[in-house]
């Protein structure tokens, strides 16, 4: 079977070609295999979800795209939104026991707010609840806020056991627990931000984005789809930044007990 | 010396608890204490016998403590954590000097919410607490990252006693010092004491002849020791 010429321009892939693209992955797990890397099975794995997941996926938004209900969209939003606040808990193995609520309620505000904004204000999408626009813009959203929430998290826990002695100290000067975690806070939060400020500053010349690239091999003008992506940047941008700062701000003070003293290593139960 | 009737600092039946391999350790059980001020404690004991423990449970910096603690015959539990911290200062063995300058460190307290309003100390008044400790040469603005560990020590008592507290909690305060760091930490912790304050040093170093008595805690409890 051949690729088909799709109105547009666009080349649907078929089938066959699509299980070809696995042969790379094969030759990958053959050079692991050689080099003993012990990832072989892992990658087996990862290819196996990417294509159940991705095709799933696909069959879901076909299937939400033709119903055009705006429940199935909140529904959706809300799967994507708890399945990405778990995948964070795992990601930050210091954290205290708890946060789910605080990187349940991270995402959402970030997911709704960063969204609704773009599809409403931006792209005018039409109704409000148009799936093709709000599912894959909030893939995104939550996608990339979930990495800078990930991260934020992961590092400001770090960072407070880091600097337990100093917390100690200032929590003795008369510190509130806001005040002693203040510079971890800071720098858990810039380093949640710096691969967002990276992304941004390397688009275009460095690499060509995702959205952008899948717009035009999807026969899309390229100067409308560079429009669509700068909206996407940013809006990633802000998404990470207001995720990752609820997120900390919910979740820091659960390290410190009820009189304001930092609960380190000796003292967790 | 001016010895009040009213402990500045008392601990009623402190007790603290840690798991241990043979189930709950009792490290403090049922400890009292009482410090008046114009009077130095010191505190010795082997290693593992909870004498910082004990430090860190008087400054209410140790969850799980129970007991009574009363602050100038205050229940701890009418007095707000951070205040209590303000009036039972605890100063850690390992007196890190935070980012930034020499005046940064001393003031440092200055920069938090529990002293907003109150009268910052003018550079005539670090110059002074400097020089009394024979840190005349080092200069206000000098990068604190600078510091040797002895001058480190030294201005790290010389923060908390700046702030003026009740009570001085030492945590071996001399143990890793030159001879004449550790003489002026000994000095300026004596001219605490002489101006009414109450100070408990944890040491395991052999007198140096400030203490007014001296206690050793064993099995969770103090046992008085001659001075």
């Amino acid at each position: 079977m051949s690729a088909t010429q799709l109105a547009g321009g666009v080349v649907a892939i078929g089938w066959p070609q699509l299980l070809l693209a696995s042969g790379f992955v094969v030759v990958t797990g053959l050079l692991g295999v050689w080099m003993q890397l012990g990832v072989t099975k892992d990658l087996a794995v990862a290819t196996v979800r990417t294509y159940v997941q991705l095709l799933l996926l696909g069959l879901v938004l076909r299937w939400a795209f033709a119903a055009n209900k705006w429940w199935w969209v909140v529904g959706i939003l809300t799967i994507m939104t708890v399945a990405a606040a778990r995948i964070i808990i795992k990601r930050a193995p210091d954290a205290p026991s708890g946060l789910f609520l605080a990187a349940v309620t991270s995402m959402a505000v970030t997911g709704i707010t960063v969204t609704f904004a773009v599809t409403g204000l931006v792209v005018g999408a039409e109704p409000w609840y148009s799936p093709r626009y709000v599912i894959p813009i909030a893939g995104m959203v939550l996608g990339n806020s979930m990495n800078g929430i990930a991260l934020s998290l992961e590092r400001v826990f770090a960072d407070l056991d880091a600097r337990a002695d100093e917390i100690r100290a200032l929590t003795a000067l008369g510190a509130t627990p806001w005040e002693a975690a203040h510079p971890s806070i800071r720098a858990a939060l810039r380093a949640g931000l710096i691969p967002a400020i990276n992304s941004m500053a390397a688009a275009g010349i460095v690499f060509i984005p995702g959205m952008m690239t899948g717009q035009v091999l999807a026969g899309a003008d390229p100067l409308e789809a560079t429009k669509y992506q700068i909206v996407v940047m940013l809006m990633v941008a802000a998404a990470e930044i207001i995720g990752a700062v609820l997120a900390v701000l919910m979740s820091y003070r659960r390290r410190f007990d009820v009189e304001g003293v930092y609960l380190d290593k000796g003292l967790r139960g | 010396m001016t010895n009040t009737t009213t402990p500045l600092l008392e601990a009623r039946s402190l007790s603290v608890g840690r798991h241990g391999d043979a189930g709950i350790l009792r490290v403090l059980d049922g400890l009292d204490l009482a410090v008046v001020g114009g009077a130095l404690t010191d505190i010795v004991g082997p290693s593992g016998s909870g004498k910082t423990t004990l430090l860190l449970a008087l400054a209410r910096l140790l969850p799980g403590a129970t007991g009574e603690l009363l602050l100038r015959g205050e229940p701890a539990q009418r007095v707000e954590p951070r205040l209590w911290r303000t009036k039972v200062a605890y100063l850690p063995q390992r007196s890190s000097m935070f980012p930034g300058t020499v005046e940064d460190n001393l003031l440092l307290a200055w920069r938090l919410s529990v002293r907003s309003g109150l009268a910052v100390p003018d550079g005539g008044r670090l110059r002074e607490v400097l020089d009394s400790v024979h840190l005349g040469d080092v200069a206000l603005d000098r990068d604190a990252s600078r510091l040797s560990e002895g001058q480190a020590a030294r201005i790290a008592l010389l923060r908390t006693v700046l702030t003026g507290p009740d009570v001085l909690l030492l945590d071996e305060p001399d143990a890793a010092l030159d001879d004449e760091s550790a003489r002026q930490v000994g000095l300026l912790t004596r001219r605490f004491v002489d101006e009414g304050g109450a100070a408990v040093r944890v040491r395991h170093l052999r007198g140096d002849g400030h203490a007014d008595r001296r206690m050793r805690l064993t099995g969770g409890r103090l046992v008085e020791e001659s001075a």
